[in-house]
């Protein structure tokens, strides 16, 4: 059919960098979705939990007849019935409790028919404590003769991490200024609209099926077996709907043996779900520390070196929280040229409660102590504060002492971006003379950068990831992934590559990521690698599946293969765009011929990365990524309200995929990273948790939602998928700190322990004046 | 947990006082703050639960004659809309807008605020400042019998009222305020929306000749209950709203406010707050 018109012809157009709606977003808007929460199976029993509600005690007497004997009651299990059921990254944790060692600590667990009958046989459980003294921070439990939490594990040693390179004397010495500071990161917690969940059922195999919130179902399943004493080939991993994860779920918790195990009990289905006040109390934190920090320079702003003590209070169990020094080594050895560097780091068990990983994972620590500590610096040298970023940022070619190796490095075009767009150099400048002369309400402006892993991280031996694609006789595709779907995403990403190689309508692309029977491996979700790690599997199976189809169609129309395109659901002619087939037709062709023909590919893909080494020195990631963010603030002085008026970004994303998840990737991160700056805090006190609800834990809320100006760098990054990096934690680590240097700049205070409360700040800035006002001082400090 | 045994929603106000006679009913409005109470095991159900919402008698608002009269199922909501109320108490409608949220003003009542009897409640401020009033009536001897006593009565401690169990809280009235009445309302917490007050502030007076005449200062989350700032109101009264006063005003915060340190901010920032909000809406009310 020679007859074609202009306007019938398909031009070629990219589907890369166009803003897709997620296709769960209508469902959820709507209350269709059903979250694990909602689930019930039948003959499902509710489990519950008795906590210990002490911090840190002996168990003197458990009883549990009187709750076994309640009707309705199927089981009621205690730690005797778990003994040597060890989890846990230093097998530190049991599913159940011999011993009390924080507020939250497991005791007893129960299954019956219904919640308020498992409540009552909770309440039927009598149990006898011996409260013991506890250690409540790292600095007691690290003291001679402080109480021991776990008997083996001597003077409450968790984890040890120390990282050098270079002469430290030497640098010292050539250094005018040197600042030093300590930090004290706070506890916070993830606050997931869904909490805590896990329905787990046995079949008379022995197979335990889970549906559960993990967001690394195969690694998974070799953290749980060991806690159910199964092999764990003999666990299904199947991931519903989740109201939010942000790392909270990236390790086995005991709630999660715990209904496995009373399932195995009592051959029924059982659900485990936490109330707020019980998520609050039991779910992990992020993790809290104490940060000694030294940067140097010299006076024309080059930096000589830094150091970093690092104390962190391990809590009572070690999940990933203690692990946070492998990625703060990397902010405080890199992204600013830094020639010296002396990193140490230990984590002291505490009868607190414990961190798990959390969106940023350690680089909000580190940030929130090497931003300010530049700023600082910045008001020091003799040349210009944007200057004094500009020289020491790290350029493409780079290698950190670290060993990250930084190609397409865009820091430098972050840098000017953002301090062009909000107009840092004139306004930091002109606040700071305002500072000191009177007025109630302050403006302040400041500025943050870090660096992050942008391309995976090796962190496992490997750091890569299965794909399946189909193409069904309709040119309907179907992609059975490792990447799970947790709300970031990945779902677009998948359905607009596909649609970019196959040339599809992106719905018709169905994505199959919630049963570790079916998709094949993937290390999980986590440090923001799955657009890049699994955006990379998915290209590489859908040009498998395109050259495929493109030769099937080259045959069938007698034409060369590279002279055929795929689009808007045909194959076409590359020169001109005239369709020349229908996809479908072609795929029913291939399928229904004499030697017939599916298109159904396999692929796996691992990044070109390096395992992390025990020296820490290895390019764990093959993508890093830099973002610098302006904060401008005002301050009432009178009542320490910050109020954040504006937040510049400018982030290396590599290259855009779906426009509007990665707006709401910064934006959502941001509000993440605003609450831990300004008003999330864990009130713990010995042990307890004195605020565990949101009237009394504050996130922040639409109204304190600050205006954006988002630039995406395109740095082009040749290892991604079209280019593209790993974007979605730098926005959370990156806010605190550029609000800490607007609140400077804004006042002359500074705040060591976030958050960044009123209180916190109204005390500062009256003692700051009460010191200037006063007859021996009259110095304001700087 | 006690259960629920009678769900009781009468259409009739003497109905609902015969059954709380016995004075052993939970009663229901918005069940904003009951529904968290009982929820986190602070407050138990009675096994009788009585909701007010069907008494069409309890709600409204009438704001005709000398005297106001809110009734005590008037939601927040219904407040913050009322251009009566706007005209004649700006301040109470002022307090609103710092009330929780729009989910929450549309289901809290103004009686069970007052009832909750929180010292960080938002109405009481502004309608200490008012002068008002509550109406407390019960079932006695075959008839509805009412009573009235001034509000800073009405609080005794938190959670705690001058209202007797078989008692209900029917209104809340105060004299329609003066033409040159003014009024004004301040609250602080760690955000601005969803907040419980750190502190609050109401101030309200007349302005004849320049001099300050029949101050009312009520401070909110300083002490047990709600109260009126009898120290903070003598600096004023009768004086010119000049610095000097303002001043003096600011130095009595501290005879009145009696703040404790609990989990959400400390004494210290709490009389801080108190006397930025007291110098705060006097030179408001100096400027305008």
């Amino acid at each position: 059919m020679e007859k074609t018109t202009t306007a019938s012809l398909t031009a070629k157009k990219t589907m890369i960098g166009q803003r897709l709606n997620k296709p769960d977003a209508p469902d959820k808007a709507t209350g269709k979705t059903r979250y694990i929460n909602d689930m019930v199976l039948p003959q499902m029993l509710i489990g519950k939990v008795l906590f210990a509600g002490r911090p840190h005690a002996r168990i003197a007497r458990l009883d549990t007849t009187a709750a076994e004997k309640l009707p309705g009651v199927h089981a009621v299990l205690t730690g005797k019935d778990v003994a040597g059921l060890k989890f846990g990254f230093v097998r530190d944790n049991v599913p159940l409790k011999d011993k009390v060692r924080c507020e939250h600590d497991e005791i007893a667990a129960v299954a019956a028919e219904t919640e308020e009958i498992a409540q009552r046989a909770l309440e039927l459980i009598e149990v006898e404590y011996e409260d013991l003294p506890g250690v409540f921070t790292p600095e007691d439990g690290a003291r001679e003769g402080a109480p021991q939490i776990h008997d083996n594990f001597p003077g409450n040693k968790s984890l040890h991490f120390e990282f050098k390179d270079g002469d430290l004397a030497e640098a010292e010495a050539a250094s005018d200024f040197v600042v030093d500071n300590v930090f004290r990161p706070h506890h916070v917690t993830h606050c997931c609209m869904g909490t805590s969940c896990a329905i787990a059922d046995f079949d008379h195999n022995g197979k335990l099926t889970i549906w559960t919130q993990t967001q690394y179902p195969y690694n998974y399943k070799m953290d749980l077996a060991p806690a159910l004493g199964i092999h764990p080939g003999n666990i299904r991993v199947i991931q519903p709907p989740v109201g939010g994860a942000f790392g909270s779920k990236l390790d086995v918790y005991p709630y999660e043996p715990i209904a496995a195990l009373l399932a195995k009990k009592t051959a029924r289905p059982v659900k485990v779900m936490y109330s707020r006040e019980e998520e609050f109390k039991a779910s992990p934190t992020r993790q809290s520390a104490i940060i000694h920090m030294r940067t140097g320079c010299t006076r024309d702003g080059t930096l000589t070196f830094r150091t970093a003590d690092v104390l962190m209070d391990n809590g009572a169990y070690t999940s990933w929280g203690p692990t946070i020094p492998v990625v703060m080594m990397r902010t405080v050895s890199g992204h600013y040229r830094v020639p010296v560097v002396d990193f140490k780091a230990q984590a002291i068990y505490t009868n607190n409660p414990y961190a798990g990983s959390f969106r940023g994972y350690g680089n909000v620590q580190a940030a929130w102590a090497t931003a300010q500590q530049m700023d600082m610096l910045a008001d020091l040298v003799d040349i210009d504060p944007l200057e004094f970023h500009l020289k020491n940022a790290q350029k493409s070619g780079e290698v950190t002492p670290q060993k990250s190796i930084l190609n397409e490095c865009v820091f430098v075009e972050c840098l000017e971006t953002a301090a062009a767009a909000s107009d840092y150099g004139r306004k930091r400048k002109e606040y700071a003379a305002e500072r000191n002369k009177p007025g109630r309400y302050k403006k302040g402006i400041g500025l943050a950068s870090s660096i992050h892993n942008a391309g995976g991280a090796k962190i496992h031996k490997s750091d890569g990831i299965g794909t399946i694609l189909k193409v069904d006789d309709y040119a309907r595709v179907t992609v059975i992934t490792g990447a799970s779907e947790i709300g970031q995403g990945i779902d677009v990403v998948i359905m607009m590559i596909v649609a970019e190689e196959l040339g599809v309508p992106p719905e018709h692309v169905t994505i199959v990521n919630n049963d570790s029977d079916i998709a094949p491996w993937d290390v999980g979700v986590h440090a923001s690698r799955t657009t890049f790690i699994a955006g990379n599997g998915t290209r590489r199976a859908a040009q498998k599946a395109r050259a495929q189809i493109l030769n099937a169609a080259a045959r069938a129309l007698g034409e060369l293969a590279e002279d055929l395109d795929l689009r808007d659901g045909s194959v076409v002619r590359n020169r001109d765009g005239a369709p020349l087939l229908k996809l479908e037709r072609l795929m029913r062709q291939m399928h229904f011929q004499p030697e017939p023909e599916l298109v159904m590919v396999t692929d796996y893909y691992e990044p070109n990365s390096e395992p992390e080494g025990a020296k820490y020195s290895s390019n764990s990631s093959a993508a890093y990524s830099h973002a610098v963010h302006i904060a401008e603030i005002t301050v009432d002085t009178l009542t320490g309200e910050i109020k954040v008026d504006k937040v510049t970004v400018a982030q290396d994303v590599g290259r855009v995929i779906n426009r509007m998840g990665l707006e709401g990737q910064i934006e959502g991160g941001i509000a993440i990273g605003l609450g831990y700056a300004l008003s999330e805090d864990m009130r713990i006190e010995k042990g307890m948790l004195k605020n565990p609800c949101f009237r009394d834990y504050k996130l922040i809320t639409a109204p304190e939602i600050p205006t954006f100006d988002l630039h995406f760098i395109e740095s082009y990054c040749v290892e991604g998928p079209y280019g593209a990096k790993g974007i979605s934690e730098l926005p959370t680590i990156v806010i605190a700190p550029a609000i800490a240097n607007a609140l400077y700049n804004a006042t002359g205070v500074r705040i060591f322990n976030p958050p960044m409360s009123p209180e916190k700040v109204a005390r500062a800035i009256h003692e700051r004046r009460v010191q200037a006002t006063s007859p021996d001082g009259g110095v304001i400090p700087s | 947990m006690q259960e629920i045994t009678t769900y009781l929603a009468p259409r009739r106000l003497d109905e609902a006082l015969r059954a709380t006679a016995d004075g052993d009913a939970t009663v229901f409005c918005g069940g904003t703050d009951l529904a968290p109470q009982t929820e986190s095991g602070v407050r138990q159900y009675k096994a009788k639960l009585l909701s007010l919402r069907r008494i069409e008698e309890l709600g409204g608002i009438e704001a005709e004659g000398h005297e106001i009269r809110i009734g005590a199922t008037t939601t927040i909501s219904e407040i913050r809309r009322s251009s009566a109320l706007a005209e004649i108490a700006p301040v109470l409608v002022e307090a609103t807008e710092h009330f929780a949220s729009e989910q929450i003003r549309n289901a809290a009542s103004v009686g069970g605020n007052l009832c909750n009897a929180s010292p960080a409640g938002d109405m009481s401020p502004p309608l200490l400042v008012l002068g008002a009033a509550v109406e407390l009536a019960c079932w006695r001897e075959g008839a509805v019998r009412t009573r009235r006593i001034p509000l800073e009565e009405f609080f005794l401690g938190p959670g705690k009222t001058a209202k007797l169990p078989e008692e209900l809280l029917t209104a809340v009235v105060f004299e329609r305020p003066v033409v040159d009445f003014v009024g004004r309302f301040r609250k602080s917490g760690p955000r601005p929306a969803l907040e419980i007050s750190t502190v609050s502030v109401a101030f309200g007076a007349r302005i004849a000749n320049g001099l300050l005449r029949g101050v009312r200062v009520a401070m909110g989350a300083v002490a047990p209950t709600p109260l009126r700032a009898r120290h903070v109101e003598a600096a004023l009264e009768g004086k010119p709203l000049d610095a000097a006063t303002i001043a003096a005003a600011v130095a009595a915060t501290t005879e009145d406010a009696k703040p404790i340190d609990d989990v959400r901010a400390s004494a210290w920032y709490r009389s801080h707050l108190i006397q930025v909000f007291v110098e705060e809406v006097l030179n408001d009310v100096r400027r305008n």
